[in-house]
């Protein structure tokens, strides 16, 4: 676990009585991970920043309304959650347009080149599914804390994430099988 | 080869996603070892979240960029607001509001230590009911009194800095055309001169 001089909780304290410096270094602390997720979620550079921007606003708006300081983390992922999917429901008609298709990934890969497979491998995911394994594969966060930020049950979690990580290594196992040379 | 715990082999996604309690998580280690399906299975899961895990995290494009900006502090009527609903102030306004209602409400001309008897002819509720209610009217004046007298002074504030600003531009402007009018005069009369022989010996 990575010390911290300073705890967000305290962080968290200060700024809720209007301390915006101690705002500044919790955005620092968090604005990369928001952006990552907010990036594989809406899939466009400028959109996440803007999402993430959007995020912190309201964070900083509602913190009085946090309860629990120990669930910052939960609770600042669930306003990214909701921000991206009412930005997703804006512009549904054109990313329906645009649904990624499954690519062969046959060939031998470079580490880059696996990257961009993954990279692609998520986007063929739905928008749900994909969210699942953002915030499990890459965010870190236990299945209740995901019940949480998407408000719905551990068991439509699980399955949202077992059948996201069955269709990625359905998609990605000739290239990771090639990379590896076990195939 | 298929795994003959079949149905209930171990939940191998929740093994490395590390959602796996340590007893069940030991069962289930103790049962991969033997189970070629299983280490399969297994085997797989490993490749492809390896696989996953060389996802490039990205830089952000620029900084959040409002974080630092002065604007995202409480404006001045925020502030003020707070300092209102903060419960020591809160405290001793109710506290003064309510001496102040029951310095009303007493009898007219009735000492304020009367007798016991007649206070207990007193209708308790009514009289809660008023000090709230003049309490709640009181703190809401008071409160949108103190607003406003800041707005005004703010306004009066501006106003008289827009004043100031615009009498020493003025003064200003009208001290260059005026000193550019001498200049012309001068020049005028030293031309006339000049022309008429005026003043030339």
């Amino acid at each position: 676990m990575i010390f911290r001089e300073v705890e967000d909780r305290d962080l968290i304290a200060k700024a809720r009585q209007g301390d915006v410096e101690a705002y500044n270094l919790l955005v620092s602390r968090w604005e990369k991970r928001i952006f990552n997720y907010l990036l594989r979620l809406v899939s466009n550079r400028e959109d996440a920043f803007d999402v993430s921007q959007e995020t912190f606003l309201k964070a900083y708006q509602n913190l009085r309304k946090l309860d629990d300081p120990a669930r910052f983390s939960a609770w600042l992922f669930r306003i990214a959650h909701n921000e991206a999917f009412s930005l997703l429901r804006r512009r549904k008609p054109e990313s329906e347009l645009s649904e990624p298709r499954p690519r062969d990934f046959g060939g031998r890969l470079l580490p880059i080149e696996l990257s961009l497979a993954v990279e692609s491998a998520l986007k063929t995911l739905n928008e749900d599914q994909r969210e699942a394994v953002l915030l499990k594969v890459y965010q870190g966060f236990k299945f209740d804390e995901m019940a949480e930020i998407l408000e719905c049950p551990v068991s439509t979690v699980k399955s949202r994430l077992y059948t996201a990580l069955d269709l990625l290594r359905a998609t990605l196992a000739p290239a990771v099988l090639r990379k590896g040379g076990l195939a | 080869m298929s795994c003959k715990l079949q149905e209930d082999r171990p939940d191998w996604k929740a093994y490395t996603l590390g959602e796996m309690d340590a007893r069940v998580r030991q069962e289930a280690e103790n049962h991969v070892a033997a189970c070629a399906d299983c280490q399969d299975e297994l085997a797989g899961l490993r490749v492809t979240l390896d696989a996953m895990a060389t996802l490039r995290e990205e830089e952000l494009p620029r900084r959040i960029a409002f974080v630092s900006d002065k604007v995202f502090e409480p404006r001045w009527y925020q502030k003020m607001a707070q300092a209102f609903l903060r419960p020591s102030f809160a405290a001793a306004g109710l506290i003064a509001a309510a001496i102040l209602v029951h310095a009303f409400v007493r009898p007219v001309g009735a000492p304020a230590n009367a007798p016991s008897q007649a206070m207990a002819q007193v209708d308790t509720r009514a009289i809660e009911a008023r000090v709230t209610a003049e309490v709640t009217a009181r703190l809401q004046n008071e409160m949108a009194a103190a607003v406003n007298g800041a707005v005004t002074k703010a306004v009066a504030d501006t106003e008289k800095r827009d004043d100031q600003r615009t009498a020493v531009l003025l003064s200003a402007t009208e001290r260059r055309y005026s000193d550019a009018a001498d200049f012309l005069n001068k020049q005028v009369t030293r031309i006339y001169a000049l022309n008429t022989g005026a003043g030339v010996r």
